[in-house]
């Protein structure tokens, strides 16, 4: 059959940028687990990975071929979507990378709902686990997959509230819309308390100590992942740092002004270097916070949610809708 | 298993033998109902090497090694009692510099074995940092021993008698330089980064109560003990070595939780700096062994012996026929008491907070199970 | 009146026998030796008195095992060691329902020596296996079975038994 149509110019330019996206995504993946060996190490009076490449700069490609190259090792009694769950862990967090907006002129795609889409993605991490646990056919991963549940669930609320607040005063809910109507002043300084709340509600959703929980190795041997080994173990290992790269840039988009900062040459396209850097600032306390605290127990976990999160951005909501109203 | 609580929906972990927190061959049987536990069932025996068999077939200096791997991380102390109960069946005198010596090496241990606690007691938490700070100084005080005992965590420095070999002054700058520096980290590390973080008490206040009431009923010594207020220390209550001659205070905690053990122990930690510095001050010139025959011949009758180890109070027992080799021996660990508690203490509670109960005791299993 | 005087005057109600002891010597304070018969009763009184169970063990001699418990008080230093004799194989009451800390000592003297506790709850193996539930490894061979007298404590120490080398700087080293 004869295709003389050739295709729209608009959907090769969404195939190339998707693949770049997810390049970037894996990179900055890379990147960022050596800098967690790194500075938890420091934090720690050690070296961190020091033998592989220069200050041990390739140590997480050597650790993606050690993993990749291990058995995946599936028990006698698991379900049948044992082999999917990680693939489910690693999908939606890609797909997220959609909408965000990385500068002026770098953005796949943007969407009018682009917050709600992103949002929707974000939930579907919790599937995933649910799945990887229940399907172990195993006790401890049980445990942490119902943890893990329970806890996501409780804390989305909190940090939707937050972004609402967001949405109300940049009167939009497209992400690039968002970004442009933090011209004069950062959301961070006019919505403090949503950035804090989100924050945390951030840490709680990518299962980050002091939220750990669900992968808690002195108590259930590694949580939901027990049964898992080789590239399993490393999707799922993928799939949470992934999650904190995109739970860190949805908060630079959303509260420090994404790309904006002082100019650039071609900042239509540069402006990514600023972005990268909040979002590595953010990144950098998420993994100082995770080497400092004690984990939270569990009860505490979800009354801290439901008795001072929730109340505390609800009341910011309000106070954002009178104002704005105003 | 006793008396299954029926009617539940319950069903049955095994925290076994191989689990990160249970720091050694410790199997829990729990019985569950979602994250309560309704009742825990400690299983032990999986280290079990007969030791008090052992010791009816050796002479002092065979079982002596046997004595610092009861409980690796008070060796010295384990060295201590038996040394000291030979001496007290034998009647031999120990020369006052030996007794010194042993002193200062025994609380070096002592603070070796508790820093080694409070990292493992706050991995289990999930802070992953304290550890490396604890094992930082743990290291300075196994290079001070080693360079005078020769090892590093199972001493076997202690012979009947006195001390294997002397201490130099090389040995009293450092411990000296050593107190120094461990006093100037209590406030910023211990203290700040732990003791004062809300999630950290938040985790262990009102964990677990321990009641005096309890704590009697089991034998219960040591620190778990003294934090449910009783004050109850053998430095104290039944002195042996200089320890009548040393001022120290003993700590104890008011209402029996894990935050009040933690405190009792950082405590110790403090006291025992003092002991050191104070026996330093002290320490008299003169020999520092008294030759003992190796086939030391015990006179007939028995004797006890009793020490506070890092986790309570260790007694030896002996009972002699005459030979240099014993009739019997009888061990009596302190984790052994506190562990038989772990069943009532942990009724009905979450799963973390077995774990917290678990590192509140203080458990060294191979002494359990000797 | 402190502890040890309040036991003693105490223990004139129960058949027992009670030595005062030379701590220093010994260890501790007070010897009691009893009979099966009346252990609950002497374990009752120790409650009573605020006592803690340091431990329970054995000692196998010929023909009786003896079996010892020795008790501390957190209040006042009164270390009190109890004796008992039970034929080997033989039964005697538990007291595990007095101290629930003597649940476990009395399985470990079980597993090494074989000795019955009669209404213990749960008596099975706590340091052996439990395919090893009739080894009772600390019970000694006939050759190597001593009789009570024979270890028994017949004088007190007149002289100790070490020698002094001040002289030396490295005594031979063991």
């Amino acid at each position: 059959m004869h295709v003389t149509r050739t295709l729209p110019p608009e959907l090769i330019r969404i195939v190339i940028s998707v693949v770049v996206v997810v390049c970037f995504t894996f990179l900055n993946v890379l990147l960022l687990g050596y800098a967690e060996r790194k500075i938890s190490g420091r934090i720690m009076r050690r070296p961190g990975p020091m033998e592989v490449g220069p200050q041990g700069i390739f140590q997480l490609l050597v650790d993606g071929v050690k993993l990749v190259a291990k058995q995946f090792i599936v028990p006698s009694e698991a379900g049948t979507l044992f082999r999917i769950a990680p693939l489910l862990a690693f999908m939606p967090v890609g797909l997220s990378f959609i909408v965000i907006p990385f500068s002026n002129r770098l953005q796949v795609r943007d969407l009018d709902t682009g917050l709600v889409f992103m949002l929707a993605v974000m939930s579907l991490n919790t599937f995933a686990i649910l799945v990887a646990g229940w399907t172990s056919n195993s006790k401890y991963s049980l445990f942490g997959a119902i943890r893990s549940v329970a806890q996501s669930v409780a804390y989305e609320i909190p940090m939707l509230l937050s972004l609402l607040s967001v949405v109300l005063t940049a009167n939009t809910l497209s992400m690039r819309g968002i970004v442009l109507a933090q011209s004069p002043v950062w959301y961070v300084v006019v919505q403090p308390v949503a950035f804090l709340i989100y924050f945390v509600a951030g840490l709680a959703e990518t299962n980050r100590a002091p939220f750990d929980l669900p992968e808690a190795e002195s108590e259930l041997t590694a949580g939901f992942h027990t049964e898992y080994s080789g590239m399993g173990f490393s999707m799922f290992f993928l799939a949470e740092y992934t999650n904190m790269f995109f739970v860190c840039s949805l908060g630079v988009v959303l509260f420090f002004g994404g790309w904006s900062g002082p100019q650039l040459p071609y900042m239509d396209y540069t402006g990514i270097i600023w972005f990268s850097l909040k979002v590595y600032f953010l990144l950098f306390i998420m993994i100082w916070i995770r080497w400092t605290f004690p984990r939270v127990r569990f009860d505490q976990l979800l009354n801290f949610c439901w008795m001072y999160l929730i109340p505390f951005s609800l009341v910011n909501l309000m106070l954002t809708a009178v104002v704005v109203k105003l | 298993m006793e008396a299954n609580t029926g009617g539940k929906h319950s069903f049955v972990l095994n925290m076994g033998p191989q689990h990160p927190s249970t720091h050694g061959v410790l199997r829990v049987i729990l019985e569950m109902d979602g994250e309560h536990i309704l009742e825990p069932e400690p299983v032990i025996g999986y280290a079990h090497r007969i030791q008090e068999k052992m010791g009816e077939s050796r002479s002092w200096p065979g079982f002596l090694p046997n004595t610092g791997r009861l409980d690796y991380l008070s060796a010295l102390i384990y060295n201590h009692g038996y040394v000291a109960l030979i001496e007290r069946m034998t009647g031999t005198e120990v020369p006052l510099r030996a007794e010194y010596i042993r002193v200062i090496t025994s609380e070096l241990n002592r603070i070796s074995s508790h820093l080694l606690w409070l990292g493992a007691f706050l991995l289990d938490l999930g802070a992953f940092t304290p550890i490396m700070y604890a094992f930082d100084d743990r290291e300075q005080i196994l290079d001070i021993l080693e360079d005078i005992t020769g090892a590093r965590l199972t001493y076997c420095y202690f012979r009947v008698g006195g001390v294997f070999r002397d201490v130099d002054d090389k040995f009293v700058e450092r411990t000296r330089a050593f107190i120094k520096r461990l006093r100037g980290r209590f406030k910023p590390i211990y203290s700040d980064l732990v003791t004062t973080n809300i999630i950290f008490i938040k985790r262990v206040k009102d964990i677990v109560n321990i009641t005096p009431e309890m704590a009697r009923r089991y034998g219960v010594t040591g620190p778990p003990l003294r934090s449910t207020g009783v004050c109850y220390d053998i430095r104290r209550n039944e002195p042996y070595s200089i320890y009548p001659e040393l001022d120290f205070e003993i700590p104890v905690g008011t209402s029996g939780d894990c935050l009040e053990t933690y405190l009792v122990r950082v405590n110790e930690m403090e006291q025992s700096l003092r002991i050191i510095e104070q026996a330093l001050d002290r320490l008299p010139s003169g020999p520092f062994r008294l030759k003992v025959p190796r086939k030391l011949k015990l006179p007939q009758g028995d004797a006890s012996f009793s020490v506070e180890t890092a986790r309570g109070e260790l007694t030896y027992y002996m009972v002699s026929d005459g030979s240099d080799v014993p009739y019997r021996l009888k061990i009596r660990v302190p984790s052994f008491s506190n562990l038989s508690m772990l069943k009532e203490l942990c009724r009905n509670m979450l799963l973390s907070d077995l774990i917290m109960a678990l590192g509140t005791l203080d458990l060294v299993i191979p002494e359990i199970d000797r | 009146m402190d502890v040890k005087d309040r036991l003693i005057a105490e223990l004139g109600s129960l058949p027992a026998i009670v030595n005062l002891v030379d701590q220093r010597k010994r260890g501790y304070h007070l010897e009691v030796l009893l009979t099966p018969k009346i252990i609950r009763d002497f374990s009752l009184l120790m409650r009573r008195l605020d006592f803690y169970l340091v431990f329970v063990s054995a000692v196998h001699l010929d023909p009786e095992v003896e079996i010892i418990y020795q008790f501390a008080n957190y209040h006042g230093p009164c270390r009190t060691l109890a004796r008992a004799f039970v034929p080997a194989d033989g039964i005697i009451p538990t007291i595990s329902d007095i101290f629930h800390g003597a649940n476990w000592h009395e399985r470990e003297t079980r597993d090494m020596f074989g000795v019955v506790f009669s209404g213990h709850p749960f008596l099975l193996p706590l340091l052996l296996p439990e395919e090893d539930a009739d080894l009772k490894p600390l019970l000694k061979k006939a050759a190597a079975l001593k009789s009570a007298e024979r270890i028994r404590r017949i004088a007190e120490l007149a002289t100790p038994v070490a020698v002094d080398n001040t002289g030396k700087n490295n005594p031979e080293q063991n």
